[in-house]
């Protein structure tokens, strides 16, 4: 749960909004703050966060929040638990 | 003859629309959608979906001046907008409704406003359309742009771009900027078909696109290479892909370089131009040949454009068909055209002793944050008027960040990046703040600008995002 608030964290602190609002469901460009600019960032922000270098390839596949968790699985990072 | 004579002449032209797959051609789209016949404004708040692609070729085609604003401009500066120039027509997918405006069906699946006073213009005959000096700050100061002036631009570009009459074009690049206002008219007087979406580089469901429809050409600021580059786009070939251009800025060397080699590996052009809005877009390019060797150049002027450089200043300026008539900051300034084809760029540059031309600064208080022009000084309004008044100093440091400075040891840093990303969306981590104890001014009591950066040298910077 406590690893699960991290990733909470790094995503909300990548966008510049509230934890609260980062869930599941929320997908690239549904709001303002997910754009492209930002979706480097947190790429950015994950691989240092983790100590993970994130593929070319995979960078297009995180268009959720839930998909950014099964990413990070693959990474073998335990905060997608 | 007139841009929409030009597109109308391309008969095999077609528009396909990605949401459904669908295409339209350039004939359906004649005349498809019910619009008084006036002179007057309309105000497109365009998303490059097809619907907006549609409402601009048939505005296109009518008495009407096109104002092209992004649809994602904050509400309230659409408002503002509208209060001072009161639009006869508003295009806005975005709104269900618009107050002092009735909701009109001009064709089956296009809804537009119309003023419910009919709005009493005076506009200057050459006045075709009007773009924003700006795309976020909802400046209400426009370019103010001729039919000529646009079709020179197509021209001009046409001589040097390789389209092709079977090119399919997808529109990645927002039609409210000059550029890919450019990249909409010369393809749709050359090409075989437009690709219209509003999904960008960084979504699978582009890709899926570029190649379903074998697209031909793709375009971007310097900081959609980066992206590109990110994504492993430059690792592998795209067999549709002949073409490139690039505008906004010059490319890092290392970008420069890889883009070399993946041209020259699998045998794909590539075109760095220099433009800006006031020349309804192009006025230089860069031929692939010199991109190494003449790195950081500008190029040479477009065909029927010519520089010069000031004696004194260093600035650069361009003469040209497509240099355009005016500003607008209010209704007022509809009424006049000047006519002229002198463009001082605000850009301070250097020219080698092959004729090619390399910018080395900036007159203009203005930065291009990922891509996107910002005045600075309308920044430093909105922040100042956000803020009750206070003293606020905006720069920008190499066009990566812009540096807030202020002298209120009390003002929170996340209260500017606040106002600046909910009104202008501009990303927290582009954004700088630095508090100094007292704004350096010149002699005569102006902001000293230089000695503003100077601090932003010396002094530790805050980096938290």
């Amino acid at each position: 749960m406590n690893l699960n608030q991290n990733l909470q964290e790094v995503i909300a602190k990548a966008f510049g909004i509230a934890p609260n609002d980062v869930t599941d469901e929320l997908e690239y460009q549904s709001i303002p703050e997910w754009d492209s600019v930002s979706h480097l960032v947190l790429v950015t922000e994950l691989e240092a966060a983790y100590g993970i270098t994130i593929d070319m390839e995979d960078v297009l596949t995180m268009g959720s929040v839930a998909k950014v968790r099964e990413l990070l699985k693959k990474y073998n990072v335990e905060a997608a638990a | 003859m007139l841009l929409y004579e030009l597109i109308q002449k391309n008969k095999d032209l077609f528009f396909i629309d990605a949401q459904t797959g669908h295409a339209k051609s350039i004939n359906t789209m004649h005349q498809s959608l019910h619009i008084d016949s006036t002179q007057g404004l309309v105000f497109i708040y365009n998303d490059n979906l097809i619907g907006s692609v549609e409402v601009l070729l048939n505005f296109l085609n009518s008495k009407f001046t096109v104002v092209l604003l992004s649809a994602q401009l904050h509400l309230s500066f659409k408002q503002n907008l509208e209060a001072l120039y009161t639009p006869y027509y508003i295009y806005d997918p975005a709104r269900t409704a618009v107050e002092g405006y009735k909701g009109t069906q001009a064709s089956a699946s296009v809804k537009l406003f119309k003023r419910k006073e009919t709005p009493v213009y005076l506009i200057h005959s050459n006045i075709k359309m009007l773009l924003s000096t700006s795309g976020t700050t909802g400046s209400p100061k426009f370019v103010k742009l001729s039919n000529e002036n646009l079709v020179q631009n197509a021209y001009s570009i046409l001589d040097y771009m390789p389209i092709k009459s079977d090119d399919v074009v997808p529109l990645n690049v927002p039609i409210v900027f000059v550029y890919g206002l450019s990249i909409f008219t010369t393809n749709c007087m050359a090409a075989g078909a437009i690709l219209c979406t509003n999904n960008d580089i960084l979504q699978p469901a582009f890709w899926t696109d570029f190649s379903k429809y074998n697209c031909s050409t793709i375009g971007g600021v310097p900081y959609v290479y980066e992206m590109l580059h990110r994504i492993g786009f430059f690792k592998k070939d795209h067999p549709s892909l002949r073409y490139m251009t690039q505008t906004g800025g010059i490319l890092n060397q290392a970008l420069r370089t890889d883009i070399m080699r993946y041209i020259s590996t699998y045998n794909k052009q590539f075109f760095a131009q220099y433009g800006q809005t006031e020349a309804a877009g192009r006025m230089a390019f860069l031929p692939q040949q010199h991109l190494i060797e003449k790195a950081a150049s500008i190029g040479k002027p477009i065909k029927n454009g010519r520089f010069e450089i000031d004696d004194d200043t260093n600035e650069l300026i361009y003469f040209g068909p497509n240099v355009f008539g005016g500003y607008a900051t209010g209704p007022g300034d509809l009424s006049t055209w000047q006519q002229t084809n002198k463009l001082y760029t605000g850009d301070v540059a250097r020219v080698d002793a092959d004729g090619y031309y390399y910018i080395t600064g900036r007159i203009k208080r203005i930065i291009k944050l990922f891509g996107t022009r910002l005045n600075l000084d309308e920044v430093e309004l909105i922040l100042k008027n956000s803020l009750g008044g206070q003293t606020i100093v905006c720069t920008g440091i190499n066009d990566k960040h812009l540096l807030v400075s202020h002298v209120n040891e009390q003002l929170e840093e996340s209260a500017i990046k606040q106002i600046l990303k909910e009104k202008l969306q501009i990303h927290t981590s582009a954004v700088q703040v630095k508090y100094i104890p007292s704004m350096p001014l010149t002699p005569n009591g102006k902001i000293d600008y230089p000695a503003v950066m100077g601090f932003a040298q010396v002094l530790p910077l805050s980096r938290s995002c």
